[in-house]
């Protein structure tokens, strides 16, 4: 506490005094604040980028990331294309994370895409040394500087918002590039860099040191090889320490992703973990063999006709070729590591009631969001499964079974109480809150189509929940009266038992079947069985009452449970129809024209009679 | 022209609209056909053999398919109705230009 108090009372002032020093500082020497102003440009301008291909790319970079992963060879293709193209790993890996939450690839695919990601990160280094260092400012940058801040005020779709977003950036990154290349040359006037140079194993260790904090320090390996081609291309350093120094920036940007996925869940930090592995495998491996492969860049260089003193675009082929070599060198070994990543992070005790998939990393995107609800649905139904069936006094193994209903019924799940109260506070109550809460947060980035759905996840969720709260109503009397010495009484209750634990494994099959015919037919079958509950109107209460079969206190108990029953047919039934039919491509087109309507269920029956 | 208009017109030209509807019609087609099918084994049962409970079942699962395949029928038709509605409201505005 006291400690905590002299933080606060220090914090500001010190702040304050860092922030006076270093304006001093720069003041001082201008040369330096215009290569940190550089540095600064560069990273807003990878903002831009980033968010307009965001907008630009809509659902396209998702499509892509989650059609073409099915095998390691793809997945890594898939992540260097796209990463390349977006120039951004950390967009990529954020859709990877997302898709690992929604189990929409495996982590097999997702450490592969990674591994992709690597080789296309390197695009950044290329497009700064091939085209940043040679642009002319006013030719190039200013104008799609001022064109980005156009198009939106002529052309208000996403697209081009997005479009206008990617000039914007790339302008501002050929900015930056430009004081950064301007920042170097005024301060090699003043101080040259290159004295510092150091040769042999050692110098290579202090740089790869330098280049890892570095980008620690600028939280973007990008930035820090713009840092190192423009500071190479001036001269304020030597290749040698220049092709060290960004194989610590690929060692750095390890922990950038580490520091990043802490708030992550546990599918981030394994692909963290992977990301870290392989970026310190391949930075083992470039150091090892830095002379051959500073010999292969030579033979490569001439070989593509890049001159011998480019050395600018000798560093961009260095740094591609040693994640090249990285890639090939771990890819076999790709499932090791991912048994070894399963082993990590596993969470410990129980963690039903707990949100398996809503990571907050699934919001950066309407699908991936929506992917997410829809798994957090179902896994709220699993544990609405389990209380229903317990409620009912049913093994879930049975009903999962083929075993005959009546043989179901017989065997209890316990001859002692099931408080369901406590297993809805634990198990449905906090996932339940938590699917309404990201679902409030998912909806604001959301298209109409996207809401329209997400509306019908949260109609699902809410049946799940009265489902569940109806079968504790119908609990206390359907344990009382299966027990009961009446015969008549017992059989309508376990008739109701019957009938729950028929449409319980219904629903089972509907939610593991491919077969749309099968589907149509179970949920027609279900709406047609669950107006057995309707004992009023299917003249059964009138007959036990005018019989003497069953007491009136018992006819009450049986008109109000069997209306809970056909609540929960009807709710689970609803549920079914949209987590189970409606996210299935084919039937999801003809669902709401085949479902059969109420009208139809009642002539069905009456001509079943 | 904004993009959305533009591709709207794209959309319109090249007659994608009409995709979405062929989709519905191949899934309705293969729905069909499975109905069919089912309803095919269902028919070569022999009802004689069944006992009260299992009639009862067999007969609710028949009227259910029955009903299906009337649904799946009259959805396909008005589907095939509107498609060549169109194509001919299509081919007179073109001649029309």
């Amino acid at each position: 506490m006291f400690m905590h108090h002299i933080f606060r009372s220090f914090f500001a002032p010190i702040l304050i005094l860092l922030l006076f020093g270093t304006m001093f500082l720069l003041g001082h020497y201008p040369n330096i604040s215009m290569i940190l102003g550089g540095i600064a440009l560069f990273l807003i301008g990878m903002e831009y980028m980033e968010s307009g291909f965001k907008a630009f790319s809509g659902s396209l970079l998702e499509s892509i990331l989650e059609k073409f992963t099915s095998s390691t060879p793809k997945a890594i293709t898939a992540g260097f294309i796209v990463t390349a193209i977006v120039q951004s790993s950390s967009l990529v890996s954020i859709i990877i994370i997302s898709f690992l939450s929604a189990e929409l690839i495996t982590l097999t695919s997702a450490v592969g895409v990674i591994f992709g990601s690597n080789i296309g990160t390197t695009a950044t280094a290329w497009l700064v040394s091939t085209f940043g260092l040679k642009i002319k400012i006013s030719a190039y940058a200013m104008p799609m500087i001022i064109l980005g801040i156009f198009i939106p005020l002529f052309l208000k779709s996403h697209t081009w918002k997005g479009i206008a977003s990617i000039l914007i950036g790339l302008g501002i990154i050929f900015l930056g590039i430009g004081y950064m290349k301007e920042g170097f040359e005024s301060l090699k006037e003043g101080i040259d860099l290159a004295q510092y140079a150091m040769a042999g194993y050692a110098g290579i260790f202090v740089y790869v040191l330098i280049g890892a904090v570095a980008t620690v320090i600028v939280q973007s390996s990008s930035a820090t090889m713009a840092i190192i081609i423009t500071a190479l291309a001036t001269g304020q350093i030597d290749y040698a320490n220049a092709l060290a120094l960004a194989i610590g920036a690929n060692i750095g940007t390890t922990v950038t992703a580490a520091l990043g996925s802490l708030k992550s869940n546990e599918n981030g930090k394994r692909l963290a973990v992977a990301h870290f592995i392989f970026n310190i495998i391949t930075g083992v491996i470039a150091i090892v063999f830095i002379y051959q492969l500073t010999e292969l860049v030579d033979h490569l260089a001439a070989a593509i006709g890049i001159g011998t003193e480019n050395y600018a675009m000798k560093l961009s082929l260095f740094h591609t070729i040693f994640n090249v070599i990285g890639v090939l060198t771990v890819s076999p070994f790709i499932h090791f590591l991912v048994r070894f990543l399963n082993t990590l992070f596993v969470p410990k005790g129980a963690n039903k009631g707990k949100p398996k998939y809503l990571d907050d990393a699934s919001l950066a995107l309407p699908s991936t969001a929506l992917s997410a609800i829809i798994m957090e649905t179902k896994h709220l139904y699993e544990n609405a499964f389990d209380i229903i069936v317990h409620g009912l006094n049913l093994k879930k193994k049975n009903v999962l079974s083929d075993m005959d209903l009546n043989e179901v019924i017989k065997d209890l799940y316990t001859r002692g109480s099931f408080d369901i109260d406590d297993f809805y506070n634990h198990w449905i109550k906090g996932i339940y809150s938590e699917i309404i809460e990201f679902s409030t947060k998912a909806q604001a980035n959301m298209p109409p189509a996207h809401i329209e759905e997400l509306y019908k996840l949260k109609l699902a969720s809410r049946d799940i929940v009265e489902a569940v709260k109806d079968t504790k109503h119908l609990q206390k009397n359907l344990l009382r009266y299966t027990n009961s010495s009446n015969e008549h009484i017992r059989e309508q209750y376990n008739d109701i038992r019957k009938g729950l634990a028929e449409l319980l494994r219904n629903i089972n099959t509907i939610a593991t079947t491919e077969e749309e015919d099968v589907i149509i037919l179970l949920i027609s079958k279900a709406k047609v069985h669950a107006k057995r509950y309707d004992i009023l109107t299917n003249g059964i209460l009138d007959k036990l009452i005018r019989k003497d079969l069953i007491s009136k206190e018992m006819a009450t108990s049986l008109m109000n449970d069997s209306d809970y029953a056909y609540n929960i047919s009807m709710n689970l039934i609803a549920m079914a129809e949209i987590l189970f039919i409606d996210i299935k491509s084919d039937l999801k087109k003809l669902n709401e024209e085949m479902s059969i309507s109420n009208e139809e269920v009642d002539l069905l029956i009456k001509d079943n009679k | 022209m904004s993009i959305k208009k533009f591709i709207e017109s794209v959309k319109e030209s090249l007659d994608l609209g009409e995709f979405e509807k062929k989709g519905k019609k191949k899934s309705l087609k293969h729905l069909l056909e499975k109905l069919h099918s089912r309803k095919e084994i269902l028919d070569k049962v022999p009802k004689k053999k069944l006992n009260k409970k299992e009639k009862k079942a067999y007969e609710e699962e028949m009227a259910i398919l029955s009903l299906q395949i009337k649904k799946a029928e009259k959805i396909l038709e008005e589907l095939n109705s509107n498609s060549s509605r169109n194509s001919k409201n299509h081919k007179g505005e073109k001649n029309g230009k």
